[in-house]
C-alpha cells in the first residue's frame, strides 16, 4: 500500500480530476485486444435497445418527418382527400383559372331519367318508391338538391327516414362539389367528366389546390429563422435555462454541504424537507405554488403586512413571474442537486478533513480548499444533465405562468407544445411544433456532444483507477 | 319420429326463430358526445342528448321497434385540451360521434375529413330544425355545406357598475341611458376609459380595477377589433381580413389603458376565478364578458340583485370608423365521420330531438344563453327569463360571429400574440402590428386580404 492510499482509503485523490495516466502494461494490453461479444451481454441489453427505439429514435424520426410537413389540424396526419369546394373555386378564380372551366365544375343538377333510376335501383332503393319517381318527376327540371328532396317527400311511398331519403336522391345528383375523392385519379375522372376540354395543365393544378391533405415544405424551418418572435423566445429560454441551472447548482451545492456539516439527524430532516418539490406530484406542486403566489396567498399577505405591493406575483409583473418560475423549477433542480452532491461529498476521504482541522482550517477554507476541488466533476454533471433537462422542461411554466404575463415568460419547449398539440383557438399546427421541437432536439444533441467531451467521458468508461 | 316429438320439434324452431326474428329487430346503439367549454351551469349540452335518446327509444317502441341507445357522455372546461382530445382521436379513429364545440372548429375539421356534413342526415325543413334561427344555421354552414346544428347562441356584454358610475356622478336616468348611446356611438371606448380613470381618482375601485377586460384569449378581443372599423373577412370574397389600421387602433386602445393604470398591463393570462370574485365583490368599475358569466356570478359567485347592480350594453365603438358591436359565438352539434351510417344517422336524430325548444330551453335559461330558435319566445321557462328577453332583445340583433374558415385560427393566434406582445410593453403597437401581420402572410399567404 502506497502512502497515498493510506490517507485517501485505496482512492488517488488526483484520480477524479485529472486525465488519466499512462495506463499499466495490463490495462494497455487489455485495451487493444477486441472486446468479446458475449450473447447474454447482448441479450441483457436488448430491453434497453428496444425501449431506446421505441421512446427516443422513433419519436425523434417522425418529429424529423412531421417538421418537413404543412401538417395542422386542417390537413390532418392520416392524409387528405381531394375535394372541389364552392371556396376552393372562388380562389381557383381568382388566380386566373378559366371562369367556363371552373363553372362547369361548380354545376349542380339533379337529372332523373332512365339511367339514374336504374343505378338507384341498383342501390337498392325501394320499387314502389322508383316507381312513382318515374311516374311523377321523371324529366323533371329542379333548382337545387333541396327542391328534389322536397318533391321526393311528396311522393306517397317516400322514405320514412330522412338519412335513407337522402341517400336515393344522390343517385340523381350530379355534381363533384363538396365529394371527397380519396384518390387523385378518381377526382381527375371527376374533373374530366364535368370538363372534357380542360387542359392537362390546368387539371392538375386544380387537383393540387384541391388536395386536402399535407404536403412537404420547408416553410416550417424558414418561418423559424425569419420570424421576429424566434429571437424572444430563445432569448427567453436562453434567460430561463441559464438563472434557473445557476439557482439549481448553488442552492444545491449549499444545501449539500450544509447539511453535511450539521448533526446527521438535522440533516436528514433538512434532506427530507428539500426533496418534498421532487416527490410531490407536479400538479399539486403547481396549485400550491399558485396558492402561495395569487392574489390573497401567502406572499401576497405576507407583502400587505409589511407594507409592500400586494398583488399576484405569479403573474402581477414581468419580474416577479420570472421570480417565480425560476423558484418553481429551481426548488426541483435543487434537491435534484443536493442529492447528488450529498452523495459526492460523503466519497471524500474523512482524513483529509480532519487533518485540515488539525492545521486549523475554517470551515470556509475546507469546502473552498478540499471539497469543492473535489466536487468538479459531479458540479459539471449537474451542470450539464440539468441544462438538457431545463431546456425541454415545459410543465411547470405551463402549470404556473403559462408563458404569461402576455407571453413574457414563454419558452422554446412550451411554446413548441402550445404550437403543436395545444392551444385555444384549436389551430393545433403539427408541423411547425414539430420543427420547433426538431430544433430543441438538435441543440440538445449538440449540447450533449460538448458536454461529453468536456466531461471526458471517454475516462468514465475506462478501467477504474482503484488500487487494490 | 312420433307425431308428438315432431309438433314438440316445430314448435321449439318456431320459438327459436321466432326469439332470432325479435332479437333480429332490437337495435343497439352506444353514442358518445364530448363537449368543450362545459361547467356545472352549462350540463344540458351532454343531458340534452340523453333526453333526446329517451324519446327516440319510445319513438321506436310506439313503431314497434326496439332501439336501445346508450349514451356515453364526456365535458372538458376548458377549450385547449378539448380541442387536442377531439383532434388526436379522430387521428386514430376514436372521436367521439357528437362533438360540441365552437363553431370556428368546423371549417378545419371539415377540411380534414373528421366531420359529416349534417345536412346529408337530417331535415332542415321540419320540426324543429325548420323554426332555428337562419343566421344560427348559417354559422354552422361552411363552404357550401351545413356542418352542425346550432346548440346555443350568446353575445358578450360590455358591463358597467351602476353603483360606481353613481359614485362619479351619473344620475339614474344618464345610466339608464347609456346602452343607447353606445348603440349609437356616441359613448366610445375612450370615453369608458376616462370614466373608469375618474373612477379610481375617486377612489371607488383600486388601482388598476376599474377596467376588467376578459383574461385570457377568447372571440371576445375580436369585439374591440370590430369597434376601431376591423372587418375579419369579405363577404363578397369570403377571404380574411387583415385591417392595419384597425388593429394598430385596438391595440392602441389597451396600451393608453394600461398607461392610465385602469388595467395593469400584465393583465392577460390572470385568473377567471378571480375575476368572477371580483365581478361579484362589485370591485371593477367596468368589464366585459359573456351573457352566461351572469349566471355563473348568482349560481358559483354570490351576486345578488344583478339588475340593480350591474347595466350592459354592446361593446362601445372605439372611434369614427368603428361601431358598437357584439359577437355571438354559437356551439354547435357536430356529427364525426367515426363510427358506421347508422351510427350517425342515430347520432343526427339525437341532436335534432336535442334542439327542441323546451329542451334547449333548459340549457339556455340555466347556463345564460340565448335562444337557438324562434320558437322558444313561446317556451314559458324561457320567456319568463328576464336575463335571457333582455339580452336576446338588446345584443342578439347587433351580434355577429367570427368566421368559419380554416385558416381563420392561425389569424386568431397571430392577433392575440400581437395584442400580448403590445399590451405588456414587450413591444411597441406599430412592431406587434408587423408582427401579426409577418405571421399571417406567412401562414396564410394570399389567403389573407391585409390593408
Amino acid at each position: 500500500m502506497t502512502d497515498t492510499a493510506s490517507s485517501s482509503g485505496g482512492i488517488r485523490p488526483d484520480a477524479l480530476v485529472r486525465p488519466a495516466d499512462p495506463a499499466s502494461d495490463l490495462e494497455k494490453a487489455a485495451l487493444k485486444g477486441r472486446p468479446k461479444v458475449s450473447l447474454l451481454g447482448l441479450g441483457m441489453l436488448s430491453p434497453a435497445a428496444v425501449l431506446l427505439l421505441v421512446f427516443f429514435f422513433a419519436p425523434v424520426v417522425l418529429t424529423t418527418i412531421f417538421s418537413f410537413t404543412n401538417m395542422t389540424s386542417a390537413t390532418g396526419i392520416s392524409g387528405g382527400a381531394y375535394v372541389l369546394s364552392p371556396n376552393l373555386l372562388r380562389e381557383l378564380e381568382r388566380s386566373g383559372v378559366d371562369s367556363d372551366t371552373l363553372a362547369a365544375l361548380g354545376t349542380e343538377s339533379v337529372v332523373v331519367d332512365q339511367e339514374s333510376i336504374a343505378a338507384a335501383r341498383a342501390a337498392g332503393v325501394e320499387e314502389d318508391f322508383l316507381e312513382e319517381i318515374e311516374d311523377d318527376l321523371l324529366g323533371v327540371d329542379f333548382d337545387s338538391k333541396q327542391d328534389f328532396e322536397r318533391a321526393l317527400k311528396d311522393l306517397p311511398s317516400h322514405l320514412r327516414r330522412t338519412r335513407d331519403l337522402k341517400l336515393a336522391a344522390d343517385h340523381f345528383l350530379v355534381s363533384a362539389l363538396n365529394t371527397r375523392f380519396a384518390t387523385r385519379a378518381e377526382a381527375s375522372d371527376a374533373i374530366s367528366a364535368l370538363a372534357p376540354d380542360i387542359a392537362p395543365g390546368t387539371r392538375d393544378r386544380i387537383l393540387d389546390a384541391s388536395y386536402t391533405g399535407w404536403v412537404w415544405t420547408t416553410e416550417n424551418f424558414r418561418r423559424l429563422a425569419t420570424q421576429p418572435e424566434t429571437l424572444r423566445l430563445v432569448l427567453n429560454t436562453f434567460f430561463y435555462v441559464a438563472v434557473t441551472l445557476a439557482f439549481n447548482v448553488l442552492v444545491g451545492l449549499f444545501l449539500a454541504i450544509t447539511v453535511f456539516y450539521l448533526p446527521k439527524g438535522t440533516g436528514m430532516v433538512f434532506s427530507v424537507l428539500w426533496l418534498l418539490p421532487r416527490i410531490t406530484p407536479v400538479v399539486l406542486y403547481a396549485i400550491m405554488w399558485k396558492w402561495f403566489t395569487w392574489d390573497g396567498g401567502f406572499v401576497a399577505s405576507f407583502a400587505d403586512l409589511v407594507g409592500l405591493p400586494s398583488f399576484n406575483y405569479m403573474k402581477g409583473s414581468v419580474p416577479t413571474a420570472w421570480t417565480i418560475v425560476i423558484l418553481v423549477n429551481g426548488c426541483i433542480g435543487a434537491s435534484f442537486g443536493m442529492i447528488l452532491f450529498s452523495g459526492a461529498l460523503r466519497s471524500i476521504p474523512m482524513q483529509q478533513l480532519w487533518a485540515s482541522e488539525v492545521d486549523g482550517a475554517s470551515r470556509w477554507q475546507q469546502v473552498r480548499y478540499i471539497i469543492l476541488p473535489q466536487m468538479r466533476w459531479p458540479i459539471l454533471f449537474v451542470t450539464c444533465y440539468q441544462s438538457m433537462s431545463l431546456l425541454s422542461s415545459y410543465e411547470q411554466i405551463w402549470l404556473t405562468t403559462n408563458g404569461g404575463p402576455g407571453n413574457t415568460t414563454m419558452v422554446w419547449a412550451l411554446e413548441s407544445f402550445r404550437t403543436a398539440l395545444s392551444n385555444y383557438t384549436g389551430n393545433l399546427q403539427y408541423g411547425q411544433g414539430a420543427a420547433m421541437a426538431l430544433v430543441l432536439v438538435i441543440v440538445g444533441l449538440v449540447l450533449s456532444i460538448i458536454f461529453l467531451r468536456m466531461f471526458r467521458f471517454g475516462e468514465l468508461v475506462e478501467k477504474p483507477k482503484i488500487e487494490f | 319420429m312420433t307425431t308428438m316429438k315432431r309438433k314438440i320439434t316445430v314448435a321449439m324452431a318456431a320459438a327459436l326463430l321466432s326469439a332470432t326474428a325479435v332479437a333480429a329487430q332490437a337495435e343497439d346503439y352506444t353514442i358518445t358526445v364530448w363537449s368543450g367549454g362545459t361547467g356545472d351551469t352549462s350540463h344540458y349540452r351532454v343531458d340534452a342528448i340523453e333526453m333526446a335518446a329517451d324519446l327516440l327509444e319510445r319513438e321506436a317502441a310506439v313503431r314497434g321497434e326496439e332501439l336501445n341507445i346508450t349514451v356515453e357522455k364526456q365535458v372538458w372546461s376548458g377549450w385547449d385540451d378539448f380541442k387536442q382530445a377531439v383532434t388526436l382521436a379522430a387521428e386514430s379513429g376514436t372521436a367521439p360521434n357528437i362533438i360540441v364545440t365552437g363553431h370556428e372548429d368546423i371549417g378545419p375539421w371539415a377540411q380534414a375529413g373528421i366531420l359529416r356534413p349534417v345536412e346529408d342526415y337530417v331535415d332542415f325543413d321540419v320540426w324543429p330544425l325548420n323554426q332555428l334561427y337562419d343566421n344560427l344555421v348559417e354559422v354552422s354552414s361552411y363552404d357550401g355545406q351545413i356542418w352542425g346544428i346550432p346548440q346555443d347562441a350568446e353575445s358578450r356584454p360590455f358591463f358597467m357598475s351602476r353603483a360606481h358610475l353613481a359614485e362619479i356622478g351619473y344620475s339614474e336616468d344618464e345610466i339608464d341611458a347609456l346602452p343607447s348611446q353606445i348603440e349609437a356611438g356616441e359613448y366610445t371606448l375612450y370615453d369608458m376609459l376616462e370614466d373608469a380613470e375618474a373612477m379610481q381618482d375617486a377612489g371607488v375601485v383600486e388601482a388598476g380595477m376599474a377596467f376588467a377586460p376578459r383574461v385570457s384569449n377568447g372571440p371576445d378581443y375580436w369585439q374591440f377589433y370590430q369597434s376601431f372599423g376591423g372587418e375579419m373577412v369579405d363577404p363578397e370574397s369570403g377571404q380574411l381580413i387583415f385591417d392595419r389600421q384597425a388593429l394598430t387602433d385596438m391595440y392602441q386602445f389597451f396600451v393608453d389603458a394600461a398607461e392610465m393604470g385602469v388595467v395593469p398591463a400584465t393583465y392577460l393570462g390572470g385568473d377567471w376565478d378571480e375575476w368572477h370574485r371580483n365581478v361579484a365583490a362589485g370591485s371593477y368599475g367596468m368589464w366585459h364578458g359573456g351573457t352566461w358569466h351572469k349566471s355563473q356570478w348568482e349560481n358559483q359567485f354570490e351576486l345578488t340583485d344583478f339588475f340593480d347592480k350591474i347595466a350592459f350594453s354592446l361593446i362601445p365603438a372605439g372611434n369614427e370608423n368603428g361601431r358598437a358591436n357584439t359577437i355571438t359565438h354559437p356551439l354547435v352539434y357536430l356529427i364525426s365521420a367515426t363510427g358506421t351510417d347508422d351510427e350517425a344517422a342515430i347520432a343526427a336524430e339525437l341532436i335534432t330531438i336535442a334542439s327542441e325548444p323546451r329542451i334547449n330551453s333548459l340549457h339556455a335559461v340555466e347556463s345564460g344563453h340565448l335562444a337557438i330558435g324562434e320558437a322558444q319566445a313561446s317556451v314559458p321557462l324561457y320567456a319568463n327569463d328576464r336575463w335571457s328577453t333582455e339580452a336576446t332583445e338588446a345584443l342578439l340583433p347587433h351580434a355577429n360571429a367570427i368566421p368559419n374558415n380554416a385558416d381563420f385560427g392561425a389569424y386568431w393566434d397571430a392577433m392575440y400574440q400581437g395584442l400580448e406582445a403590445a399590451w405588456t410593453g414587450t413591444s411597441s403597437v406599430e412592431d406587434a402590428v408587423n408582427m401579426a401581420q409577418a405571421q399571417v402572410e406567412a401562414d396564410l399567404g394570399d389567403g389573407i386580404i391585409i390593408r
